[in-house]
This record gives structure tokens, sequence and C-alpha cells, in this order.
């Protein structure tokens, strides 16, 4: 049981980075690759909070929100709304990950930084397996995130619009929707998710430069996993991913993660070309 | 003005010869050491883009796999070379053969599930190069690297460094021309039709699959020739040198350079060597001065610096010589040649029976029958959504066939794939005209006949004499069509930027080159007016004149009247009616559902 706790605390990590992915693609059918680096950024910053600053839980939480809220307008400004298309996107948001992990590889080195956890540190033995206090915060979390967005996007007049404004841009415009101000909205929102949960996840993950690229690619898996702008895909494929690592790990050998994370990837794309949410389109004349 | 046109009556490829000549020569101007390594570079980073082109910009898949293929390449090239035979040639030749297979066995499973499915299982393939470099440790010297790759030779003879230079500058000269030759053959053609929409190109006969394996295994070549010259530049192969980074500095080098262009790519290779590449000089700076250059070129440049010149060019043109008006006079000549021009056309029944389709809840057909016989012109009509288009889709293999069976004379296609359909000689005509954007109407037209007659890479390549013959056999066609349906003049033009009714008739003539069996028009004549109705209705009637099997699906219920030889009356997925014009102009069930008119009760 250890090692589903386990697989399912990283995953929930990796289902964090999808629901970014996800909501972006929802508002601009493009990608963000710097999602993850926004995250890692937040996790940096909940480390400077917590261990250089030494500031109050919740003041962290407000200064990482806050702060990489900014980071991604700034984003949207430079890297999305000057260029077209989904092609050009991957070019510019590439170009941001880069550059925000040139900028904290240049304040905070190339040091593994342990993160403190919020709050306790214990660890709870829980239907026969072992899990810290945090990490089950995180995932119970995770899944309520998922589950308020979805909720959200299905029931509210934001959401629906949102919705429609994945469906068709154009029509989603001339049905009198700001467009432009919407978008942005969801695109600072995943800044401001990442923001508020970096200090959950930095203690899982630790604080490294390098943790950008890592969780950008699990990410993207779980969300190829999950079907491409699916909300409960984004989770659950996060959750399948963390799950064959972690267990993969365990009864296969440290060299197997990332091969049967490919494997299964393979199989769920052979079975279900879409992903296991996403759609797929018959009419095509 | 008298200097543009003289610019333009130069040969296009005169500017890239130039090029080729000045960087072979290289060596000989007087360049230092470090440009020349610069230049080498340059060209190996560009083979690698160039491939990745080929499959991204024109096949329109993405796919990351480039930098697999060339670590197979190289390190392949540096164990054979430390434990074999040390002949620069013959290794290139070898790890071209080897990333050629990489490329297939990873193709066939990231295509056969479409979508992104390639770019992921290529991403992948990336990412386990450095474990697999691990597994491998007995060859590749793991994590450590290769040690110990000794200096080029060619026949025996030791390479110079400036005799290693010409001999890489050679081959990416060489591999530009074959991707000119390539790209400006039928296939570039077909691959941009493909790109921009795989539905056409499936209903012209071409397998979307097979065309893109084949443009992304064909672009796993260039990478390994570039895989095996680069083991010989540092005599050193270290497994960082294949990462993630490579991959993305590709994608970058060719989204800068214009994906969809075929000297692209050394523009977007040149870039990137000169400027991010050597940031390493400082180090600490590189990563956000790489990500800082990737937002601002990725912003500047939407469609690659290339794409920048052809836009410049084409406005120039375009101010120095307008587009020719759109629809020409109708004189007598081009009627004539509408009325005699068609060739003979081997046109068959088309049967289909009981045929059922839902979508959902929903039944679009609920079990129709109906005949189309040779030489005659079959009108479906019937109100939207009472499944005209969705029958012609089922008939093209765009849809699964729920229940009952289609077929041509004897030739069971039920369930066949939309290319097959094709191939067995339905062409068709869509609702929406379908054209890829900067493809001329003479070369939109001529995408019909890709496969009438077929002819292979390597011959076009080549340019051997049968490809030579198919391309004039095609090109006097496709004058001859053009010339029917009074659009000779427009052959240059731009097709996508025609008017809806030029494009509508285009579309009539694609589908006439490929010398259909049966010939599906779908709503052809909406949004046309008065005079190209007239001309369209002599063409349809010629076509039928000459022996194919014309199916109409169309609204404008005078013309279906005029032209049609038997009508078919769809309704809510049943077939209500069917008979000549006459007794469908006067069937009472026919006025209630689709014109509307209602029947007054009799007392």
């Amino acid at each position: 049981m250890t090692p589903i706790w386990s697989g399912l605390s990283i995953g929930a990590v990796y289902a964090l980075v999808a629901i970014g992915y996800t909501v972006v693609y929802i508002a601009y059918t493009t990608f963000n690759f710097a999602h993850a680096q926004l995250m890692m950024l937040a996790i940096f910053v909940s480390y400077w909070g917590f261990v250089v600053a030494d500031l109050p839980v919740v003041l962290v939480f407000a200064i990482a929100a806050v702060g990489v809220g900014l980071v991604a307008l700034i984003e949207e400004f430079i890297a999305i709304r000057p260029v077209k298309g989904a092609h050009a996107h991957l070019v510019t948001t590439l170009g941001m990950a880069t550059l925000l992990d040139g900028v904290t590889r240049l304040i905070w080195g190339d040091q593994v930084l342990k993160v403190p956890p919020v709050g306790s540190d214990a660890t709870l033995t829980l239907l026969g397996g072992r899990v810290g206090a945090v990490e089950l915060v995180l995932i119970i979390s995770v899944v309520a995130i998922g589950g308020l967005l979805t909720l959200y996007s299905r029931r509210s007049l934001t959401g629906l619009a949102l919705l429609a404004m994945a469906e068709d841009r154009d029509a989603a415009l001339l049905r009198g929707i700001n467009v432009k101000f919407l978008a942005l909205g969801a695109f600072v929102f995943t800044g401001v998710l990442a923001g508020l949960t970096g200090p959950l996840v930095g203690p899982k993950t630790f604080a490294v430069a390098t943790l950008g690229a890592a969780l950008a690619l699990k990410g993207f898996v779980a969300v190829a996993i999950g079907g491409f702008g699916s909300l409960p895909g984004a989770v659950i494929g996060g959750f399948v991913v963390g799950l064959v690592e972690s267990l993969s790990g365990r009864w296969l050998g440290s060299a197997y993660p990332t091969i049967m994370v490919f494997v299964v990837l393979l199989l769920i794309l052979m079975l279900k070309p879409a992903g296991l949410f996403g759609k797929t389109k018959e009419r095509v004349v | 003005m008298a200097v543009f046109r003289l610019l333009r009556s130069v040969p296009s490829w005169t500017l890239p010869v130039v090029l080729a000549v000045l960087l072979i020569a290289a060596p000989y101007l007087g360049i230092g050491n470090s440009t020349q390594r610069l230049l080498l570079l340059t060209c190996i980073l560009s083979l690698v883009t160039s491939g990745l082109s080929l499959s991204f910009g024109y096949a329109g898949e993405l796919a990351l796999g480039q930098t697999a293929m060339y670590a197979t390449g190289a390190y392949l090239a540096g164990y054979l070379a430390m434990n074999w035979v040390n002949d620069v040639l013959l290794l290139v030749a070898i790890s071209a053969v080897a990333a050629l297979v990489v490329g297939l066995i990873s193709g066939v499973p990231g295509l056969r599930l479409g979508g992104w499915s390639l770019a992921m299982t290529s991403f992948f393939l990336v990412l386990l190069v450095p474990q697999f470099l691990d597994l491998l440790e007995k060859y590749t010297g793991g994590a450590v690297g290769m040690v110990g790759i000794p200096g080029p030779r060619i026949f025996g003879e030791k390479l110079t460094s400036t005799g290693f230079y010409l001999l890489v500058a050679v081959i990416t000269v060489g591999w530009f021309a074959i991707m000119r030759n390539l790209i400006t053959s039928r296939h570039g053609i077909a691959f941009q039709v493909l790109r921009q929409s795989p539905v056409l190109a499936s209903s012209l006969g071409i397998s979307v699959y097979r065309l893109k394996l084949t443009a992304y295994a064909v672009g796993a070549i260039p990478a390994g020739i570039a895989g095996a010259l680069y083991a010989y530049v540092d005599k050193y192969l270290s497994p960082h040198s294949f990462g993630f980074t490579l991959a993305v500095t590709v994608l970058a080098a060719v989204i800068l350079g214009g994906a969809k262009s075929i000297y692209g790519p050394l523009i977007g290779a040149a870039v990137m060597q000169y400027g991010p590449l050597r940031s390493s000089d400082f180090e600490q700076y590189s990563q956000v001065i790489y990500g800082i250059f990737l937002i601002v070129a990725g912003t500047l440049v939407a469609n690659g610096l290339a794409g920048l010149v052809s836009n410049a060019l084409r406005k120039l043109e375009n101010r120095f010589a307008p587009p020719p008006p759109v629809l020409a006079v109708d004189d007598d000549s081009a009627r004539t040649a509408r009325l005699t021009g068609l060739p003979a056309l081997a046109g068959v029944k088309l049967e289909v029976q009981d045929l059922k389709k839902n979508f959902g809840g929903l039944q679009a057909l609920g079990g129709v029958s109906l005949v189309a016989e040779a030489g005659q012109i079959t009108a479906l009509i019937g109100p939207n959504g009472s499944g005209k288009t969705t029958l012609l889709n089922m008939v093209c293999g765009y849809y699964q066939t729920d229940h009952g069976t289609i077929s041509l004379g004897e030739h069971n296609i039920t369930g066949l794939p939309t290319y097959q359909v094709a191939r067995a000689g339905v062409a068709r005509t869509f609702q929406t005209p379908l054209f890829p954007e900067d493809i001329t109407v003479h070369e939109a037209v001529a995408a019909g006949s890709y496969l009438a007659p077929y002819v292979g890479m390597p011959s076009s390549i080549l340019r051997l004499p049968q490809y030579r013959k198919a391309v004039a056999q095609a090109n006097q066609q496709v004058d001859q069509v053009l010339q029917m349906l009074g659009l000779e003049h427009l052959g240059g033009v731009e097709a996508a930027s025609l008017p809806l009714g030029t494009r509508r008739l285009l579309e009539v003539a694609r589908a006439l080159v490929a010398k259909p069996r049966v010939v599906l028009l779908d709503e052809v004549a909406s949004g046309l007016d008065e005079e190209e109705i007239e001309r369209l209705a002599e063409i349809i009637r010629a076509i039928r004149d000459s022996g194919a099997t014309v199916i109409l699906v169309e609204h404008n219920f005078r013309l279906v009247l005029n032209l049609a030889d038997t009508i078919r009356v769809l309704a809510q997925g049943e077939l209500i009616a069917s008979g000549t014009p006459a007794e469908i102009e006067n069937h009472p069930r026919v006025l209630t559902e689709y014109l509307g008119i209602r029947q007054e009760a009799k007392p």
C-alpha cells in the first residue's frame, strides 16, 4: 500500500500540471509549455518564504499565488497574445519555459532545496500503507480542485462560456462573450492555482531547477492519457502516471518507471486514441 | 518594374545554386577555423532540421524523433568506425539505413493512432535515448560517452579537416537538392494537400497513413546521415548531445526557418547555431538568453524567416502583375471545348442496399436502397438533415456503415477506407470547397491526377523520363479541363483565394482529371450566380455524356428538374419517392415534405 500512496501523491502533482495545461487548452486551444515552470516557480517561492524569509504560512500562500499569477499575466502578454496558432505558441511558450528555468537557476542555483511541509510532518498508517500527512492533503486537494473545476465549467455561466470558446472561438465572440478577457482570466487563474498549490507540492518534489522539465513531461503524458481538454481526464491521467511510476519502480526496478509509463501511454492510446475522456469526432465533411 | 520582371525570369534555383557553391568553396575564401567549424555544425544541424520539416511542415505530423535517429546514426557510425571499417561514405550509408529503420519502427504505432500520438511517441523516443545508451553501455560507453573514434577516412585515404568539411558541405547540398526535387514534384503538392486536409487527400486516393509514414521515415534519413557525420566532428560522443535540448533546438530551428519551406531549415539551423547554441560562452545566462530569443523570434516570425521572404515576394508580384479577372468571357471556343473536350469515362453502376447509419441516438439513414446507372444523372434531393450528405460520405468511406452494402458494379466497396474507394473510381466535390493554401489553381487541379498515373518518389526526385512523361500528360489534361470550364487564364492564381463559385467549378475540374467512373457532386450549385449555374449545367451534362455515373446532391429544384435523368427524394433518412423529373414534380409527398406546399385535404 505504501507505493500506492506514494504513487498517488506524486500523481497528484502531475495531475496539477495537467489541469494547468487543460485549462489553457480549453481557453486558447493551445498549449502553455511553461506551466510546469510556473509550478516550479511556486515551489521555489514557497521555499524562499518558509526557509529564507521565515514568513507565516498564510503570507507564503498569498505571495506565491500573487507572484506566480503575475508571472502568468506577463507570459500571456509577451508569449501568448502577440502570436497566433498552436505552432507559434509552441516556440514562444517553450521560450518562456527556458527563460523561467534560467531565471530560477540564476536566483537559486542548481542545488536540491528541501521545502518544509506546511503544518505537521507526521506520517500516518492508512489502509496498511504509510503516507505523510502533507501527501494526503495534497491528494485530497487535487481531487477536490479537479472536481470543483469540472463542476464550475459545467454549471456556471463563466465555465460554459469557456467551453463555448473552446468549441468555436468566433461563434463565442458573436454570442457576446468577451473572449480575450475570459481567456486572460483563465490563463492567470492557472498561474494563481500553481502558486496556491506550490507550498503543498514542494515537500514532495523538493525545489530544484530541473523540476520544470520533469513535471512538464509527466503532465503532458497525463493529458494524453486523460484526453485533451478534459478536466477529469487530467486528474485521472495524472494519478495513472504516478501509480505506474511508483509501482513499476517498486516491483520491476529503478530503470523501468519511464519505460513503463511509455508502455501504458501506448496501450491507452491503442485502445482509446483520443485518451480516456477525449471525444472523437466522426463528422468530417 | 523591368528589373523585377528580369529578376523573376531568372530560374528559381539560381540563388540556391550560388549559395551552394559559396558553401562548398568557403574554405578557399579565407574563412577562419572557428567559422569553418560553425558552418560544419550548421550543415549537420540543417540536415536533422530538414528531416523534421518534411514530416512536420509538409506532412503535418509533429514528430520529435529526429534526435533519436540522429543518435542512432552517430553511435552506430562511431562504433563501426572503431571496430569494423572506417570509411565515411559507407558509414553514412549504413547510418541512413539504420535511421530509416528506426523511423519506420517508431512511426508505425504513432501514426496508426493518428492525432497527437506521433508527437507523443516520438517525444518519448527522445527521452528514452539516454536509457538505451545506458542499457547498451558496453557498446556506447553509457553516461561517460563514446571515446576514441578515429579520424575520417574515405577509400582508405585520411581526410584533412578541410576535406571533411567539403564532404559535409557536398552531402548537405546534395540532400537539399533531393528535398527541392521532392517538394516541387507532384509529391510535394500531395504533402500540402495532406497537411491541410487529410479529408481531401483521402478523397483523391492518397493513403493518409502511408504518405505520412513515408514522410516521417524519409525524414529520418538525413538525421541518420547527420549523426554519422557528427561522430567525426569531435571524435567523441556524449549522451548529453542527444537529449531533449537538441530536440527543442531542432524544433525551434524548423519553426524559425519556416516549417513549410525547402531551404528554411538551413536558415533556421544557421540562426540557432550562431545564436543560442554559442551562448555557452556565458553559460550562466545561456538559458535566459535562449528563452528570450525563442519568445522574440517566435513572435516576429510566425511563418518562419523563409515565410517572410516569400510573402514579400508575393506582395511585390501582386503589385507589378495584378491578378487576372475571375471569370473569363464565355466565348464560343470554350463552349465547344466544354461540349466535346471530355475523354470517354468508363461509368459503372453504383448500388446501395438497405443502408443504415446512426449518430448516437440520431438516425441519419434508416435503410436506404438506390441505384445510380452509368451514363445517367441521378439527383438526390431532400430537406436539410434528410441524410443526403451522410449517404455520400458513406459511399466515400468517411463513415462506418452500420448496416447494408455499397457496391460499384460487381465490386463491393462497403467499409473500404476512403482512399481505396477513390482508387476504385469514385471522385467527389465537397459542400465547402477544400483547397490547400499557397497552391495555384493548376497545381490544385493537378492534385486530382496524383494517382493517374502514379510515379514513385525516387523517379520523381531524379526526374526520370517516366516522371516527365506523367507530368506532361497530367498538365495537358489539366489545361484541357480548365479550358472546358473557362478557367484556363487562372492557372497561376492561388486557388484558395478565389471566390466561392469559382472554387466550386475547380472542385469539379479536380474530380474530372482523376478520370472518375462515378462523380459525386455535393451541393455544387449553391453560391453560384446564374451564368455560373448555366456553365455548370453544361459541364454536368458533358460528364454524363462521356459515360460517367453522376450523382447530384442539390437544393436548386429547378436545376435538378432540368438536369436529372432520375430523382431520388430523401426525408428523415428514408427514401420517400423516386422517378423521372416529371413524376417527382407532381409527387404529393415531395410537395409537402420538401417543397412545403400543403395539399388541400380532399373532401
